[in-house]
C-alpha cells in the first residue's frame, strides 16, 4: 500500500518536460514508430477500402478470366504426414487450377511413400526427390525449376489454409502488373497452447500482420513468409530464385524488390501455422531469424544503401526501417544505462509508468486495429488480459534474444554454423560473404 | 557302311527295319513321311535326329499318342545334333552314333518291356487323373522319380516339364502348371522350389518384356539425367542446364561458375526423367510388363505369380502307374442330359425287374470309349472341354429316344441304355452315335480323326446289374 501511494504521488508529480525526459524512450521511438505511424497508415487503409473493394472485385473477375495456372511449391525433409494432410486439404480450395510439386529433400522416413501414393492418386502433380539433402533453398529451387505456373506459390507442409487463401494471394498481382511477390497472413493455430504460444499470436497479429499491412501500403513490406508466399515465376526465375538460408525468405523478398517489383501484403489470404510452445524453443526460433536479418541486410545486401543504377527508395527506406530496430535495440541500451545513472532512485515507478504507458497504448492500438480486420477466428476478448504481460515479452524478452543474436552475428557469424544447412553449402556461403 | 554290317552278322538291316536277336527296331530317317500305325509290332524305335523340328515332331507324335503301345515305345537317336529343346533331350531313351551300337540297346529295350508289363490300364475318370496316369507310366518305365522343369523358349511359360508338357501345345503350358497343382492337392507328387515366374493375366505367357514407363502417358520414350545441385548459389536443375554448348564445359546457368569438384561445390542428389511423348517431368518411372505374346501392357502387380517346383514323387504317385489311379472326378458332374453310372445301376435295376414281369421285352447297354479324345483335350483347354463334352452328349442325345439315359463315367467314357430296343436296332443306333461324333468332330476340329470304340450287350435277367456293366467294359477293352 505504501508502496502505491508513493507510486501515485511520483506519477502526479511528473509534467510534461519530465515526462519527455524520463520516457524519451517510449516517446521518440517506441510511441512514434509503431503507434502513430502504424495507426495512421491503418487509418488510411480503413479510409480507402471502399476504393479497395473496388479493385479487389476487378481484379478477382479477372483472375477467374484468365485462370492461370499456379504452381504450388513445398519443400521439406521428413513431412510425409503433414504433405498428406495439405495435399487433400488443398482440394478444398475455391480457386483450382494449381500442380502442387512437392520436393522432398532427402527425407528418411515414411515420406516417399505417402507421396508415392498421393502421385497415384492424383493429390500431388510433382513429386521430386534429393537423396542427398541440400537444403531448403536447393529444394525450393529445385520445385521452381519445374515449376510450370505464372505465379508460384511457396507453402510450407505444416501450416494449414484458408479455403480462399489461395485466390486471395494471387488477387494483388492483378492490381498492378508492376506487383512481383505477395505475402499471406499468417496467424497462429495453436493459440490456445500455452501463455508462450498466446503471446506469439498477439504479437504475429500486431507485428506481423497489422505491421505488415502498414509496410505493405507503404511499399516498404520486408519480408515474405515462407509459409505462405507468392511469386511471379518470371520475376523468381530473373532472381536466380532462392539463396541459400537461413533467412532465404527475407533473401528472396530483397532481390524481387531489387528488380523493381512491387511487393505487397495481403491480409485476407489467411495461413495458420504452429508456433513454439515454451519459450525455450521460441529462443531458439528466434535466434535463428534475427541472426538472418543481420546477415541479409547488412552483409549480403549492403547495395541498397549506396545510390547505384539499382537504387531505389523504397528500398532504401525499407532499409532503414529494418536499421531502424537494431538502432532501437542499441538506443535501449542507451536509454537503461540513463535511467540507471540519473534516476537510480526512482527505477521502480519508472518500471511501473513504463508498463502502464505501454499496456495502455498496446489496448488502444490491438482495439482500433481489430476493427479493421475482416476476418476474426476468435473474438478479440480472448487476448486482452495478455496485453500488459506483452510489454515484458516484447519489450525485455524479444529484445534481449535479439541482442545476443546481433552479437552473436557481427561478432562471430554464428549463422554460417547453423544446422539448419547442411555444411556443404554453408562452407561456400561464408566464403562468398552471403 | 556295307562292309561293316556284313561283319555284324547279328545286326541285319532291310526296308527301315533293323532287327537283332529277336527285338525289331523301325528306322526313320530324317524327313520321311511317317504314320504312327507302321510302329505296331516293333520292339523299338530309331529316329534318324540331323534335323531338329523333324526330330521334335516326331518325338511328340509318339509321346502324345493316347495308345501306350506307342507312347512308351523306347525311341533313340541316331546323328543327333546339341539342342536345348527339353523335348528332344529328355523324352528318348538312348543317342547312338552308327547302328554298330544297336547291340547296346537291347538291354534298355528289355527293361522297359519289363516295366511295361507291371502297368495299370485302368482308365482314370477325370482328365486330369487321365493326364498324370500317363506321365506315371511313361515315369515308371523309364525309373525316374522327380518331374524336372527345363527352360524351353518353345513353352509359353519359359519352363516346361517333358514328361507332362509333350501332351500339351507349346501355347498352353499354362495348363501343365494347373495339372501339376492339382496332382499336389491328391498327394500325388510333391512340390521343391525351383524358381518363381511371372506370366500374363491376358495369356499366360512368360515372354515378359519389363521397361520402364512414364507415369503419365505409359510411353517408354523418356530421357534420364542428373540433377545437379550447385552449392555456392544453390541453383539445382538438370544437368543440361549446367551444359555450355560451345565448349562441352559444365557451368552453372545462375551464377555462372565453373563446376569444379563433384562434392565440393556441387552434386548430383538425384535424377530426373523427361517423357518425350507427353513432355512431363518425373522421378519414378512405372515399370510395365508387355506380353510379347499377346502384346498387352501390364502392371506388374497385376501379373501373375507362379512358382515353378521340381516334383517328386509321392508313394501314392509311384504307386499309381501300377495299382491305378483313383481321383474324384468334377469335370463330368453336371453335364445335362447326363447321370452318373451309380444312378444308372439303379435305374437298369428297375428295368431288369419289369423285364422279369414281361418276358416279351428286350433292352441293350451299350459302352463307347473315345479312345484319343484326351489328344484334342489338351489341345483345347478347361473351358472348351466342357463345352466339348456337352456337344457330344447333345448328339448322343439325339440318336436315342427320350426314355434312355446316358451314364457319364468319364470324359471319355459313357454307357448308354436302350430300352425296349431289340439287339439289331440297338447296334444300328450305336453306330449312328459313333459316325455323328466323328463327323462333329472331324468337322469342328480341324480334321481331328476321332477313334472311338464301342460293343453293345442286351441286358440279362438272371446277371447283377453291376456284373454286366464290368463285363461290357472289359469286352471293349479286349
Ligand atoms: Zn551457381
Ligand atoms: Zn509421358
Ligand atoms: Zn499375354
Amino acid at each position: 500500500m505504501h508502496f502505491l501511494d508513493d507510486f501515485y504521488a511520483y506519477v502526479t508529480s511528473i509534467d510534461l518536460w519530465k515526462f519527455v525526459r524520463i520516457f524519451w524512450f517510449f516517446v521518440f521511438f517506441e510511441f512514434l514508430r509503431f503507434f502513430v505511424l502504424d495507426f495512421l497508415t491503418v487509418s488510411l487503409w480503413w479510409l480507402t477500402r471502399r476504393f479497395r473493394k473496388d479493385r479487389t472485385r476487378r481484379a478477382r473477375q479477372e483472375l477467374f478470366e484468365q485462370q492461370p495456372l499456379i504452381s504450388i511449391i513445398v519443400p521439406g525433409k521428413n513431412e510425409g504426414q503433414h504433405i498428406f494432410r495439405l495435399a487433400l486439404s488443398l482440394k478444398e480450395q475455391t480457386y483450382t487450377n494449381y500442380e502442387l510439386i512437392i520436393i522432398d529433400d532427402g527425407s528418411d522416413d515414411q515420406t516417399p511413400a505417402i507421396c508415392a501414393s498421393l502421385k497415384r492418386n492424383g493429390f500431388i502433380n510433382l513429386y521430386l526427390r534429393n537423396d542427398v539433402r541440400g537444403g531448403k533453398a536447393s529444394a525450393a529451387n529445385l520445385g521452381l525449376r519445374y515449376a510450370r505456373g505464372k505465379f508460384v506459390v511457396h507453402l510450407d507442409a505444416d501450416c494449414s489454409y484458408d479455403r480462399d487463401a489461395l485466390e486471395n494471394i494471387i488477387i494483388p498481382f492483378f492490381y498492378d502488373i508492376r506487383v512481383g511477390a505477395v505475402g499471406g497472413n499468417v496467424t497462429v493455430r495453436n493459440y490456445k497452447h500455452s501463455l508462450c504460444a498466446t503471446l506469439q499470436a498477439v504479437e504475429y497479429f500486431d507485428t506481423i500482420s497489422v505491421g505488415r499491412i502498414a509496410t505493405s501500403e507503404l511499399g516498404i513490406y520486408r519480408v515474405i513468409s515462407g509459409a505462405f508466399g507468392a511469386f511471379r515465376r518470371e520475376a523468381l526465375t530473373r532472381v536466380g530464385g532462392w539463396d541459400i538460408g537461413p533467412g532465404l525468405d527475407g533473401d528472396i523478398t530483397v532481390k524481387v524488390r531489387k528488380l523493381g517489383y512491387k511487393i505487397r501484403f495481403e491480409p485476407n489470404a489467411i495461413c495458420k501455422t504452429s508456433v513454439p510452445v515454451t519459450f525455450r524453443k521460441l529462443i531458439r526460433q528466434r535466434l535463428r531469424w534475427d541472426k538472418s536479418l543481420i546477415r541479409f541486410r547488412l552483409r549480403k545486401h549492403r547495395d541498397v544503401f549506396y545510390p547505384n543504377e539499382t537504387f531505389r527508395w523504397s528500398n532504401f527506406i525499407s532499409f532503414v526501417e529494418i536499421t531502424y530496430n537494431l538502432v532501437l535495440n542499441i538506443k535501449w541500451y542507451v536509454y537503461i544505462a540513463d535511467m540507471v545513472v540519473n534516476f537510480a532512485s526512482y527505477i521502480p515507478f519508472i518500471l511501473m509508468t513504463n508498463i502502464l504507458l505501454y499496456t495502455c497504448s498496446n489496448v488502444v492500438k490491438y482495439l482500433m486495429f481489430s476493427l479493421f480486420r475482416t476476418k476474426r477466428n476468435e473474438p478479440i476478448g480472448y487476448f486482452l488480459p495478455y496485453l500488459p504481460v506483452m510489454v515484458i515479452y516484447f519489450g525485455y524478452y524479444l529484445r534481449i534474444i535479439r541482442s545476443v543474436a546481433y552479437i552473436q552475428e557481427l561478432l562471430f557469424k554464428a549463422s554460417y554454423k547453423d544446422p539448419w544447412n547442411p555444411q556443404k553449402t554453408s562452407r561456400h556461403a561464408k566464403a562468398l560473404k552471403i | 557302311m556295307d562292309t561293316k554290317k556284313e561283319n555284324e552278322s547279328k545286326i541285319e538291316a532291310k526296308d527301315g527295319r533293323i532287327s537283332y536277336g529277336n527285338l525289331l527296331f523301325y528306322y526313320i530317317e530324317n524327313n520321311s513321311s511317317f504314320r504312327i500305325e507302321e510302329l505296331m509290332g516293333y520292339d523299338a524305335l530309331i529316329l534318324d535326329a540331323r534335323d531338329h523340328d523333324f526330330t521334335r515332331l516326331i518325338i511328340k507324335r509318339i509321346r502324345t499318342h493316347y495308345n501306350p503301345e506307342f507312347y512308351l515305345k523306347p525311341v533313340f537317336l541316331l546323328n543327333v545334333k546339341p539342342t536345348k529343346d527339353p523335348l528332344i533331350n529328355h523324352l528318348h531313351d538312348g543317342i547312338i552314333y552308327s547302328f554298330d551300337q544297336v547291340p547296346e540297346l537291347a538291354n534298355i529295350v528289355r527293361q522297359i518291356f519289363l516295366l511295361t508289363t507291371q502297368l495299370d490300364y485302368n482308365l482314370p475318370n477325370s482328365f486330369q487323373a487321365q493326364t498324370m496316369k500317363k506321365v506315371f507310366n511313361f515315369m515308371h518305365t523309364r525309373e525316374t522319380k522327380t518331374l524336372r522343369p527345363h527352360i524351353d523358349v518353345n513353352s509359353i511359360v519359359g519352363y516346361t516339364y517333358p514328361e507332362l508338357s509333350v501332351s500339351f501345345d507349346d501355347r498352353e503350358e499354362a495348363q501343365t502348371l494347373d495339372i501339376l497343382e492339382w496332382a499336389e492337392k491328391e498327394g500325388l507328387i510333391w512340390p521343391d522350389f525351383h524358381e518363381r515366374i511371372y506370366l500374363c493375366n491376358n495369356c499366360s505367357s512368360g515372354f515378359l518384356s519389363y521397361r520402364e514407363v512414364c507415369p503419365h502417358c505409359q510411353s517408354s520414350n523418356a530421357k534420364s539425367e542428373d540433377l545437379v545441385h550447385h552449392f555456392p548459389c544453390a541453383y539445382i536443375g538438370p544437368i543440361s542446364d549446367f551444359r555450355n554448348p560451345v565448349d562441352n564445359t559444365l557451368s552453372c546457368p545462375k551464377c555462372s561458375k565453373t563446376l569444379r569438384h563433384i562434392g565440393v561445390d556441387y552434386d548430383k542428389p538425384s535424377v530426373i526423367n523427361h517423357c518425350n511423348n507427353c513432355d512431363n517431368n518425373f522421378q519414378d518411372f512405372y515399370v510395365k510388363a508387355k506380353c510379347l505374346s499377346c502384346e498387352q501392357d501390364i502392371e506388374v502387380q497385376y501379373l501373375i505369380p507362379k512358382t515353378i517346383y521340381l516334383f517328386k514323387l509321392t508313394k501314392k504317385g509311384r504307386s499309381a502307374a501300377v495299382n491305378g489311379l483313383f481321383t474324384a472326378s468334377q469335370e463330368v458332374e453336371d453335364i445335362f442330359g447326363t447321370i452318373r453310372p451309380e444312378v444308372m445301376k439303379v435305374m437298369l435295376h428297375y428295368e431288369v425287374e419289369r423285364m422279369r414281369k414281361n418276358s416279351a421285352l428286350k433292352s441293350s447297354v451299350a459302352v463307347f470309349h473315345l479312345e484319343n479324345i484326351y489328344e484334342l483335350y489338351n489341345r483345347i483347354g478347361a473351358k472348351s472341354r466342357k463345352n466339348l463334352i456337352i456337344e457330344l452328349m447333345n448328339l448322343v442325345r439325339e440318336n436315342i429316344r427320350p426314355s434312355d439315359y446316358i451314364g457319364l463315367e468319364s470324359a471319355a467314357t459313357f454307357y448308354v441304355s436302350m430300352i425296349d430296343t431289340d439287339p439289331a436296332a440297338a447296334a444300328a443306333t450305336a453306330n449312328n452315335i459313333e459316325r455323328s461324333m466323328q463327323t462333329a468332330i472331324h468337322k469342328n476340329f480341324s480334321a481331328f480323326e476321332a477313334s472311338i470304340r464301342h460293343h453293345i450287350e442286351p441286358l440279362q435277367i438272371g446277371t447283377p446289374v453291376d456284373a454286366q456293366l464290368q463285363l461290357l467294359a472289359k469286352e471293349l477293352f479286349n
